[in-house]
This record gives structure tokens, sequence and C-alpha cells, in this order.
């Protein structure tokens, strides 16, 4: 009986009154937004908002607030306003600074690294910051054995700390790292959030519960959690680098991305992450907001399979960097949220990148000249794997549509296959192997350091499915500077390392070099003292206030 | 009546088994696997073992199913993988989210809905009825989510009258007023198509009781026209509309799914759809058992509304 009255227009319609009405119904459906967006674009006055009060929007719900479970950017936001690390980057660069450490030391060997704690730290919970809870910290991370082990899974802490062999404790504000081999990487890794210390009384009393009660020695202690409403954070005045000038945060998951901007636009929030593309003018033109950007440490790329035909030829791999206009994609697509990349090493590590490589400027000439050098037949066939969504993979399906459109132009003929996010990342892990030419992917170094990206995915050993190096490259050459890479810890002559890895990688073009994603965020007026950070987390929170 | 009862519970129990077997199967044969998407592109395939063995999704599917399920029956849905934290809370927390949400929604389409449509039938074939029909034809075909979207740009971005996202302000309120001045647009969204359907169909409805001879006597013998509307007309055609109030209740909980994302309204439509895309396995178990179970109780308490309605029924 329902299941008639749905369907438009019932029987005592007639033919003539229903075509009209929906005539209209889709002309007034057509004309809805063009007749309501002049509401929309107009300079909204913003929402009345408290003083001292942050209130910031995210793209989802926390999944926990456990430092080491995390794997998500989206929930890491909020670890640098209740956490601390042992070291930390400076403001808008990717050199150390001191944190809950005050100074440090390596033994000549690389085995041992000694850091010196800062005294007089306290936890939110009022127990003492000391070399007990940096052991405690790492030990429940790496030790499966450990009492506290089972308040994880732990899973990024194997890739970044997995040289650490064992940590002493020397006195109350000494501890020290044994490590099982070389890791000139490890330094840095220490800034990751996956390493910020948690309180081990804390940890002890609450277990599982941590991860919704976390205790840190952050300039905001934990207030409140209210599941899929907000996270209240309050200003903790005894924080050791200066109380906050906020009272409060709060964080708002608004996992819509047309929901968040409303949000914004609206007053409802202060801050959002990663404004799409197809919305910056409107921040840009919207009275009481700032359009922040900063170029982050992130590489996108196309995966070529260097094991089976065509891109086994290293001619064809390059005459496929030739044919992608990067720019147009970076400006049309991606509206000047990306530019186009050079190499496998983001610019934003500037110690470790260079542009001094071989560069595929758009050029379908040459590309096709290219090809006729090469001696295949024309046109080439070629599977082409996208994924829908993906973190950092920014607008995977119009990108892999104007990469295909390119190629398509000089003769290689791209058949796109799509995943959703979930089965791509599987589909990948197990190698293009002998069901795909080419590959989407991307990825943030967010330690700032091309030694916790490189030997995963341009490594030979890496190959898939041992390692994410999906394409299958292997150039003994690289292998053994990556390797060597790890035993050198001066910056300059580790960059020099890297740089030289980036001239032979871009001359071997196992990837197609697509763009280097710039971060953005639109702020409200009334917030001052908040930048982007390269890496990319929300860093320095003391230091910023609200009218 | 008893015996009829006490075997559609017994269908309950057995419908809900087949669901929980039918999405266990179907978590797991869609490709893609919740350690691989927690950790992303970092990981190598080691890694990614361990992880799987951590949440005990290295042991045989049988075996998975049958520890599962032996949890359920002692009401334990286990923990979310995602979330790191118990299945159930959060199901039942979202649940309710959507409860508020569903309820409001069919509170105004049917008083709206039942309004429209037996104004539209009184007045059958005149302007009034027209523009009615005209309205719930446009309402069946507008998506809910655009609707829901030009309702936002209407109503907080251009006349800043009431707040597009969320189930409460994010600094303080929290209270019954801050909730339903929330609640105003997601509802109005939701309850859109269903009070189009209502109108059209009690109109429909109206109009076919209307030609009853029943009704012709009550006119006859001198009745005032409210009395022959509500007494006689109306109460005849709420058999239609029950069965309505079944059809639209499982659309609710369903529609909730884009309205829910549209207005950031912490639901368990848009919590299953993130737990299907991060493959958060008890999460999608536990979350799709509840709403199963729902779904089914509504159908069983609709029927069980028409034995009481229509004494016809009972005996048959």
């Amino acid at each position: 009986m329902a299941s008639d009255t749905r369907g438009p227009g019932g029987q005592r319609l007639s033919r003539r009154g229903f075509v009209r009405t929906v005539g209209a119904g889709v002309a007034l459906s057509a004309l809805a937004p063009t007749l309501l967006a002049p509401i929309g674009r107009a300079a909204p006055a913003r929402a009345a908002a408290t003083p001292g009060v942050l209130v910031v929007g995210l793209v989802a719900e926390p999944t926990s607030l456990d430092p080491g479970q995390l794997t998500d950017i989206n929930s890491m936001k909020l670890l640098g306003a209740m956490y601390d690390t042992l070291v930390r980057f400076k403001p808008n660069s990717f050199d150390i600074e001191p944190s809950l450490a005050t100074s440090w030391d390596r033994s000549a060997d690389g085995l041992l690294y000694t850091f010196k704690l800062r005294s007089g730290v306290k936890f939110h919970d009022g127990t003492d910051f000391n070399a007990d809870a940096v052991k405690f910290t790492y030990d429940r991370l790496l030790d499966p054995t450990h009492p506290y082990a089972d308040t994880g899974p732990f899973p990024f802490a194997p890739g970044y700390y997995g040289s650490i062999a064992e940590s002493i404790v020397v006195d109350p504000l000494t501890v020290q790292f044994r490590l099982n081999r070389e890791d000139s990487a490890l330094l840095d890794a220490f800034t990751l959030n996956t390493g910020r210390i948690v309180s081990p009384q804390a940890v002890k009393t609450s277990r599982k519960d941590f991860a919704q009660n976390p205790v840190g020695t952050g300039p905001f202690k934990f207030a409140g959690w209210d599941h899929n409403v907000r996270i209240t954070l309050n200003a903790n005045p005894d924080y050791w680098d200066g109380a906050p000038a906020l009272q409060q945060m709060i964080f708002r998951p608004l996992a819509d991305e047309q929901t968040r901007i409303t949000e914004f636009l609206s007053g409802g929030v202060d801050v959002i992450f990663d404004v799409p593309p197809d919305n910056i003018d409107q921040v840009k033109n919207t009275a009481g907001a700032l359009f922040l950007a900063q170029p982050g440490p992130h590489v996108w790329w196309v995966t070529l399979n260097t094991k089976k035909p065509p891109f086994d030829n290293v001619l064809v791999r390059q005459a496929a960097n030739f044919a992608i206009n990067k720019d147009a994609l970076t400006l049309d697509i991606l509206k000047g949220t990306g530019t186009p990349s050079v190499g496998p090493i983001p610019p934003a590590i500037t110690w470790a990148y260079t542009d001094q490589v071989a560069q595929y400027n758009y050029d379908p000439d040459r590309a096709q000249a290219l090809l006729q050098q090469s001696g295949v037949l024309l046109p080439i066939n070629v599977t082409f794997w996208v994924t829908e969504s993906g973190s950092g993979m920014q607008s995977p399906k119009t990108m892999g549509t104007a990469i295909q459109a390119d190629l398509a132009v000089v003769g290689i003929n791209a058949q796109i296959q799509t995943f959703e996010w979930g089965a791509f990342l599987n589909k990948y892990g197990t190698g293009l192997a002998d069901e795909a030419a080419m590959a989407e992917l991307s990825w943030m170094f967010d330690s700032g350091d091309p030694a916790h990206m490189l030997p995963n995915n341009l490594y030979g050993p890496a190959c898939s499915p041992k390692g994410f190096n999906g394409g299958c490259y292997q150039n003994p050459q690289v292998d053994g500077l990556l390797e060597s890479a790890l035993k050198v810890y001066d910056r300059d002559q580790r960059g020099a390392i890297y740089k030289q890895i980036q001239q032979i990688v871009a001359a071997d073009a196992p990837w197609i070099f697509v763009d280097n994603q710039i971060q953005n965020a639109a702020i409200s007026t009334r917030v001052s003292g908040l930048d982007l950070h390269p890496s990319f987390y929300m860093t320095f929170l003391n230091r910023i206030s609200a009218a | 009546m008893h015996r009829y009862l006490v075997q559609r519970l017994l269908l309950v129990v057995l419908v809900l088994l087949g669901v929980s077997l039918l999405v266990f199967i179907v978590t797991r044969l869609t490709p893609g696997d919740p350690a691989r998407v927690l950790l992303g592109p970092r990981a190598t395939e080691e890694q990614v073992a361990q992880l799987r063995t951590a949440y005990g999704l290295d042991q045989p599917l049988h075996m998975q199913y049958v520890t599962w399920l032996a949890r359920v029956v002692r009401g334990d849905l286990g923990e979310s993988i995602q979330l790191h934290r118990p299945v159930l809370g959060e199901v039942v927390e979202r649940f309710r989210g959507t409860l508020i949400l569903a309820v409001a929604a069919m509170i105004i389409s049917f008083t709206v809905g039942i309004v429209f449509g037996v104004a539209a039938a009184l007045r059958a074939n005149t302007a009034l009825d027209r523009a009615l029909m005209s309205l719930a034809l446009l309402g069946i075909s507008m998506p809910p989510f655009w609707v829901g979207l030009i309702l936002i740009i209407a109503f907080t971005l251009g006349l800043r009258w009431l707040p597009a996202t969320g189930m409460f302000s994010p600094t303080g309120g929290g209270d019954l007023q801050d909730l339903l001045v929330h609640l105003v647009l997601p509802a109005v969204s939701l309850a859109v198509v269903p009070l189009a359907v209502i109108a059209r169909l009690t109109r429909a409805n109206v109009l076919e009781v209307l030609n009853q001879l029943y009704v012709r006597t009550a006119r006859a013998k001198g009745l005032h026209s409210r009395t022959v509307v509500l007494r006689h007309v109306l109460r005849n055609t709420l058999i239609g509309t029950v069965t309505i109030l079944g059809l639209e209740t499982g659309w609710l909980l369903a529609g909730t799914v884009y309205i829910e994302t549209v207005f950031a309204w912490p639901g368990i439509g848009a919590m299953l759809v993130n737990a299907i895309l991060q493959r958060d396995y008890p999460l999608v178990q536990g979350g799709v058992l509840l709403v199963a179970a729902i779904y089914v109780l509504i159908n069983l308490s609709t029927d069980i509304l028409y034995l009481y309605l229509d004494p016809r029924l009972r005996h048959a």
C-alpha cells in the first residue's frame, strides 16, 4: 500500500500536472543554491565567542587520547595540549630544541643516548615527572611483557623506536637509552606524538581507561569528554614553559567537510584544518576569518611497477613523468593547495631537500620521443589503482583522472580501478606485482626525517608485501645510501646523502612525482599566536590567545 | 494470541542470529582489515600481522564468530578497535542520539502530515488540495541531505536563528532547551519525506472513507461534521497510517545516516558508516545487531498494534 505512494505522481495527478510540478521542482532545486548563495558568501558577523576559550573543529571524533595508541593525525591534534615530548621542533622549523629533556648526548659508537631531564615538572595528577616516567613510557610502548603493555596496542612504536633495546634510570633526572643498532633518526623520532610522556601513576590507576582519562605534563589538563560532542581541556597554570594565555580549549568532532565550513563561518568553531580547495576563496572573503597556509612535509606520487612491462623500462617511466601537467593539476584541481614536486623528499625538510635533480617539466613531445626511443609498442594499456579518499591523499579521484587524461595524450591508456581506502591500503600493501602498473600514494613526514619514510618505500628489501615499496623499486646504490644515512649523525652530512638519493631516484623515476601539499587552516581573527607548524602538529599551545 | 506472540518472539531470535552471522561474514569478506587501516602505509606486513594477532583476527573465522557470539549472549559486545572503548556503551549512546532525532522527526511528520492529508481530502480538487499535494510531491522528490544543506544556508548562515551542528552548544548549555534548539533543523530535514508520504496517503485514505455508507449515515443522522471526521473517518483510516508508521520508522532510522552527517549529529548512522570505513569489526557487528533488533521489534509491535486496532485480524 505504501510502496506506490512514494512513486512520483499518484493516479489523481494528470500527466501534464505531473510534468509541470516536477519541472517546477527541478527548476527550484537548480535555482535555490544560486538564490541563497549570496547569503552564505556575505561576510557573516561571527557569533559572540567567549574570551579565553578556543573552540577547535576536528574532522572526526578522536579515537583515544593515549599517545601510544594513536595512529590518526586528527586525534593527535589534541596531544600537544596535554603532553610533552623529550625534545621538540622549534617554531616554524625542523630544528630540535629542549622540551622535557634539557640536554642530551650520544656515545661515540652511537649506541647509548643520555638525556638530562627538566627538574620541578609535575604531571597533572600531581606526581613528579622524572626518569622513571620516561622509562615507564617507553617500556610500556616497546616491551610486550610490560605489566601495562595490555593498555595498547601501540602500532607505531616499533617503527619509530624499534632501535631502543633498553631504557635505564641513572638518577631521577637522568635517563639513558641503549640501542640495538645505530639510528641517527632517533632524536627526530623523540619529537613524535607516539613518544609523548605519560603519567605512570595515571596509567596504573586507570589501566585501559587511560585512553579516556589522559594525564601528561602539557599546558592543558584534560577536563572532560562528552563523547561525539566535545572534549574540554582546562589551562594548566603551573606549566613549565609558561602558563597558557587561554583558559580553556574545546575540541568538537565535525565529520562532514561542508558542516565544518558552515560551523566555522557561523562562528561555532574558531579553528578548522584542511579547508577544501573549493572553499578557500569563501574563507578568504569572510570578515573575521584568517586563512593560514604552510608547506607541509608531504609528498604525493604515482608508483610505477618497475618489475613489469612497460614500466620496467626507465625511458617509459621518464616519459610518464614528462607527460603529466603538474602545474595544471596543482592550480586547477588543487586550487593552489599543492606545489609540483620533483622528488621523493618534500622541500619543507630543508636540510635534506634538493631541487638539483633531473626535473620533468610538462613536455608531451619529449614524452613521445622517449616512448619512441624505448621501443615499446603504442598505445600501451595499463591498470591504474586509485583510492576514493584517504589520509593525505588530497583529491585522489580527480587527480587520478587528470593523470589518466595526460597519459592518454602520449599513448599510455590507463584503466582506472578505484578502491575505498581500507581496501586500497591492502591492495597496495601486497604490491602492484601482476595486478597493476600504476598506483597513487602519499606520505606525511611528521618526524621531519626521511629516515622514517624512504626505507619503507624506496628500499629494495622493502619490496611489497614486506614493506610498502609497492612498485618494488630496487637500486643497490640507493639501498646502500639509505643504510649508511642511519649511521651519520651530522645533519649536513646526512642531508647530503639524502640529496644524493634524490638525484638517483629522480633519474630512475620509479614514481611519477606529482605534488607536495600545502597544509592550511582557517582561524578566527580573535585568535592570536596560532601558527601552523611544518610537522602539522598543534604546537606551543600555551602561546595561543583568544580575545 | 499468546501462541502467536511466542512464535513471533522465537522468530525474532532466529532473525537476529541470522543477521549476526550475515554481518560477520560480510565484514570479513570486505577487502581491507582494521590493522592495515589503523597503521596506514607506515607499517611493514610484520607489524600488521602483530596487530591482527592482538585483535584475535588471526583465529579461524568460525572460532572468531563463536567467541564473539558467546560474549554477546553474556551482554558483552566487545571493544571497538578504532575507539578503544566498549561497543555496547558506544552503540547505546549513539542510538540515543538517533532515537531523539527520529522521534522528533516522526512527531513532526505525523502531526503535520495527517493535518495536511485530511485538509486536502476535505477540500479535494480545490486550490488548497492542489497546493498541499504539490508541496507533498516536492517533499518526496527532495533528498533529505539537500534539504538539510538549504536549511543551514537559510537559517544558520543567513538568518542566524538556529545552530547548524551538534546536539548541544560547544560551550555551556546542555539542557533541554539547548537540545531543542539544535534539534529543529535536523528533525525538519528528516521529516520532510515521510511527512509528504503521510500527507498523500492520508488524503487517499480519507477520500476513500468519505465515500463509505457509514459516513453518509453519520451525516444523515445530523452529526456535526467535526465529529464525523474525527470519530468515523479518521479512526477508520488509522490502520493504513499504522502500516506507514512501521515502514516510515525504518526509513527514519535509515535516513538519519545522511542527516547525522550533515548536521554532525551524534547518532548511530554516522557511527556505522565510519566504523565500516575503518573496518572496525566489533563496532559494525554490535551496531548492526542493535539496529536489526530495533527494526524487528518495531515490525513486531506494528503487527501487534494491528491486532489491537482491527478486531477482525484477531480471529484470522
